[in-house]
């Protein structure tokens, strides 16, 4: 298990550093640099833009660049954003606590809702509920998630009032207002983004989930389990469930970026304060340091997801490990 | 697994549940603004480059107060349209001196007096190239800065031009000394001043909420007298549909840019708590035509290089009805590359009207005739077809870029529409690789920014035009300080006859702001500058 565990983390760190130079090198091979945008209303005279070149470190060459960029990631500084003038490595912290808070409000909800609806699909397979059910998913999984984060906006904030329409706090909450005013007003910020990125998400791990329980309701042992007199609720759960967990624990891997990434345009919609539009915003101003900040936070994610899937499949399969 | 659910529904139940506005006593002083720059360095000096921004001006102008500010009439000439500030008063010793008399009830938020040091501390910084490269450009025609004792400002020029109140007050407001001369430059940006900054204008920074918002707290002791809503929250959302949600949900009281899209007029409209505010824009979009070989620019371009074909490509278009498909009755067509912020846009001509007949003429005139029959005009062999240059995150442009290419269609002339992300476009656009750039600027209130884009040696022209003529006259209107105005009605003439651009629209920017405020100015220079002076109906 030790030889294997260790293969593994050896491949996902060569993942991670070619995944480093190939993005290193693509963003500075793609057209556009970070000052040209700056001279669309205003010429930059030669003196600026030499000052500002040097400012960035965008009169190294590449290679100088790339090293120098290497030097600071082994140290944990990833440089200072040219579009905000502070360091990316506290830009990335700032912005962080919103993207986990939403993303993981997203995989509780995808991975509590969206398995139960899954499971509850298959013990009814063929009946009404799943149909309905049925429907109900293959809607949400064809919904673009901007257009159905305007209609909620629209709908639940502008026409009912209920919820705030964008954003995480309110800036008028008294500073003396306690934790759980404080804790509520987030939640009601956190509702109408994180519904309408796990209307898909809900969607995908439901069908998932629903196949594989399937598959498992049909094999022998879970006949012997009935055969036996357990109950309905314990051959489903104990049983059936737990075997039908593997194809979901792989979609939770796929899932992992999402913590970091969010969705564009969701948080562009809601005002979300995330790393989702702060990448967005990089991707446009080509402010390297920052792309390359968020990028290499994704890398890593990516990387860990894959390996914490194999790990937990080594750990429920000893089949995968002997493999 | 149900009971899971059941412990989730109720925790977002408890959320709706918490009280909605558990708001701050004093609330009702408060206004929320909602707008799409997010301020980084709002510190004068700071800047420059990315720092250069909307946002980062707009906030300074809350903290920091100027020597003297824009009066409602943007006359950057002379010095009548001007308003005091730190300033009380201003005289001209020669027609290259300059002194001001600061007010001595003038203090920074500490509570120390404003005075001469700060003002000759302020333009060291900002003319030192190595720390802010873009003020000392634009501050390159003052020699000196010296003081008279503590309350009076000796400003030095190199010659005598009609604009030196303008430059000695509107790019650079005074920093305090007292706190910052004994940083080195570089260390300011780095230093406490930036989130904790100690400014002399009616507002002071409380906190800024990185990604979402900035609240602002009166200076109570501000010496124009303390602004009468209390508060200040700016928030941000990139995001139009965000903005305006914010504000037709009633979480915001303001907002700027309502439009476009142009519909967001009607629902503004719809809510009886709003007003519309429209403000004269510093925005101005146009067709720039390249006059060089895109492939060889030492070789004038095959087709553009004829005043000919540009004027009949103007004529070609109705841009009136343009204007009016894109921004309503909130935009009109500039005559010449002027915005609606310059004061050198009063007294000049109407825009010319469509003409296809005439445009018709003119591209005979020039030898293009459709010999084929295709639809498309040629001559010798090669048709009339030109690639139109637009970045793709421009809503206005891609729309109003269909229109011109079908109305160019009809004249015989075939519009490549080439679409591309901001990035490659402006890389593009400085390179000189166009036929045709859709391109947009947003103008200081100075006409002596013009320079730039349309004299042989300007840095943003990049159409390669060149007419010796418009040079000479507008270092005249620049230099005059006789009649101004006329001088400059003369540059865009000439520009109109040379048709370097068809100047397509001039927008009105549209604000929406709560009925509940009162005495509501927003300036086209800056535009909540002069939010001190609101007050809320009771």
């Amino acid at each position: 298990m030790r030889a294997w565990l260790l293969r593994r983390v050896m491949q996902a760190v060569t993942a991670f550093a070619v995944a480093v130079v190939l993005l290193f090198f693509l963003m500075r091979a793609a057209p556009g640099d970070p000052l040209s945008r700056l001279s669309e209303n205003r010429p930059l005279a030669p003196a600026e833009v030499a000052t500002l070149k040097a400012r960035y470190g965008l009169d190294q060459p590449v290679g100088a660049q790339f090293r120098s960029f290497l030097r600071g990631l082994v140290h944990g500084d990833l440089g200072v954003s040219i579009e905000y003038g502070r360091p990316v490595t506290r830009l990335l912290a700032e912005r962080l606590p919103a993207t986990l808070l939403l993303g993981g409000s997203v995989l509780l909800l995808n991975f509590t809702v969206g398995l139960w609806l899954g499971v509850r699909q298959a013990v009814r397979h063929g009946q009404r509920e799943d149909r309905w059910l049925t429907t109900l998913s293959l809607a949400g999984y064809a919904m673009p998630s901007f257009w159905l984060g305007l209609v909620l906006a629209w709908l639940v904030a502008i026409e009912w009032r209920l919820l705030p329409p964008a954003g995480m706090e309110d800036p008028l909450l008294s500073s003396g207002a306690g934790l759980a005013a404080r804790t509520g007003d987030v939640l009601r910020h956190l509702i109408l983004p994180s519904l309408t990125l796990s209307a898909v998400s809900i969607a995908a791990t439901m069908r998932y989930q629903r196949a594989a329980m399937l598959d498992v309701l049909r094999m022998p042992f879970i006949t012997t389990a009935r055969a036996k007199g357990l109950s309905d609720r314990a051959v489903t759960w104990h049983h059936a469930w737990r075997n039908a967990l593997f194809p979901v624990i792989t979609l939770f891997g796929l899932w992992l970026p999402i913590l970091v990434t969010g969705s564009v345009f969701v948080e562009a919609v809601f005002a979300w304060p995330g790393l989702g539009s702060l990448a967005a915003a990089a991707v446009g101003g080509r402010d390297y340091p920052l792309l390359m900040g968020a990028s290499v936070l994704v890398a890593a994610l990516v990387v860990t997801g894959g390996l914490l899937t194999d790990l937990a499949y080594a750990l429920l399969d000893p089949r995968v490990r002997l493999a | 697994m149900s009971r899971t659910i059941g412990y989730l529904s109720a925790a977002m139940l408890a959320g709706i549940a918490v009280p909605a506005n558990a708001q701050s006593a004093g609330a009702e002083n408060s206004i929320v603004i909602v707008t799409g720059q997010q301020p980084t360095t709002p510190i004068p000096t700071l800047m420059e480059g990315a720092a250069a921004s909307l946002g980062n001006m707009e906030l300074a102008d809350q903290l920091f107060l100027r020597l003297a500010g824009l009066g409602p009439t943007m006359l950057t000439a002379g010095d009548r349209g001007f308003v005091p500030l730190l300033a009380r008063s201003w005289t001209r010793r020669d027609s290259v001196t300059l002194v001001f008399d600061l007010d001595p009830r003038a203090r920074w938020q500490d509570g120390v007096p404003v005075t001469s040091r700060d003002v000759l501390f302020s333009f060291q910084r900002a003319q030192n190239p190595a720390v802010a490269p873009r003020l000392a450009a634009l501050l390159q025609h003052i020699t000196g800065v010296t003081a008279e004792g503590d309350r009076r400002v000796v400003f030095r020029f190199s010659h005598p031009y009609s604009e030196q109140l303008y430059d000695a007050t509107f790019h650079v407001a005074p920093l305090p000394a007292h706190l910052l001369d004994t940083l080195p430059p570089d260390a300011v940006a780095r230093s406490s001043f930036v989130t904790q900054p100690v400014g002399s204008g009616p507002y002071r920074l409380v906190r800024i909420v990185p990604g979402q918002f900035v609240e602002l707290a009166a200076n109570e002791k501000f010496f124009l007298g303390p602004p009468k809503i209390t508060r200040v929250i700016i928030r941000f959302a990139t995001d139009p549909d965000a903005r305006l949600n914010l504000v037709l949900s009633g979480q915001a009281d303001a907002m700027d840019n309502v439009i476009p899209p142009l519909d967001n007029v009607r629902r503004v409209s719809a809510d009886s708590s709003l007003r519309l505010i429209p403000v004269p824009s510093p925005a101005l979009g146009f067709l720039l035509f390249n006059q060089r070989d895109p492939a060889d620019t030492s070789r004038p371009h095959p087709i553009l290089s004829d005043a000919r074909v540009r004027r009949a490509i103007t004529l070609a278009l109705d841009r009136s009805s343009m204007v009016r498909v894109v921004f309503g009755n909130y935009g009109e067509v500039p005559y010449g590359p002027v915005s609606p912020v310059l004061w050198i846009r009063h007294g000049a001509p109407k825009p010319a009207q469509q003409n296809v007949a005439e445009s018709r003429r003119l591209l005979a005139a020039a030898g293009w005739r459709d010999t084929d029959g295709d639809g498309t005009l040629d001559r010798g062999g090669q048709p009339l077809a030109l690639r139109l240059s637009l970045p793709s995150t421009s809503a206005v442009r891609r729309q109003l870029a269909l229109l011109v290419q079908e109305q160019l269609r009809q004249v015989g002339m075939r519009v490549e529409l080439s679409q591309m992300e901001f990035p490659l476009w402006i890389e593009r656009r400085t390179a000189g690789n166009f036929d045709i750039d859709f391109g947009s600027t947003s103008q200081d209130p100075s006409p002596s920014g013009l320079s730039q884009g349309w004299t042989c040696n300007g840095g943003t022209n990049v159409g390669h035009y060149c007419s010796p003529r418009v040079d000479s006259l507008m270092e005249r209107a620049v230099l005059t300080r006789e009649n101004p105005a006329e001088a400059w009605r003369q540059v865009l003439q000439q520009i109109e006859a040379d048709a370097p651009a068809t100047f397509l629209y001039a927008p009105t920017y549209v604000y929406a702001v709560k009925r509940r405020f009162r005495d509501v100015t927003i300036s086209p220079a800056s535009s909540w500058q002069r939010l001190w002076e609101w007050s809320v109906n009771r």
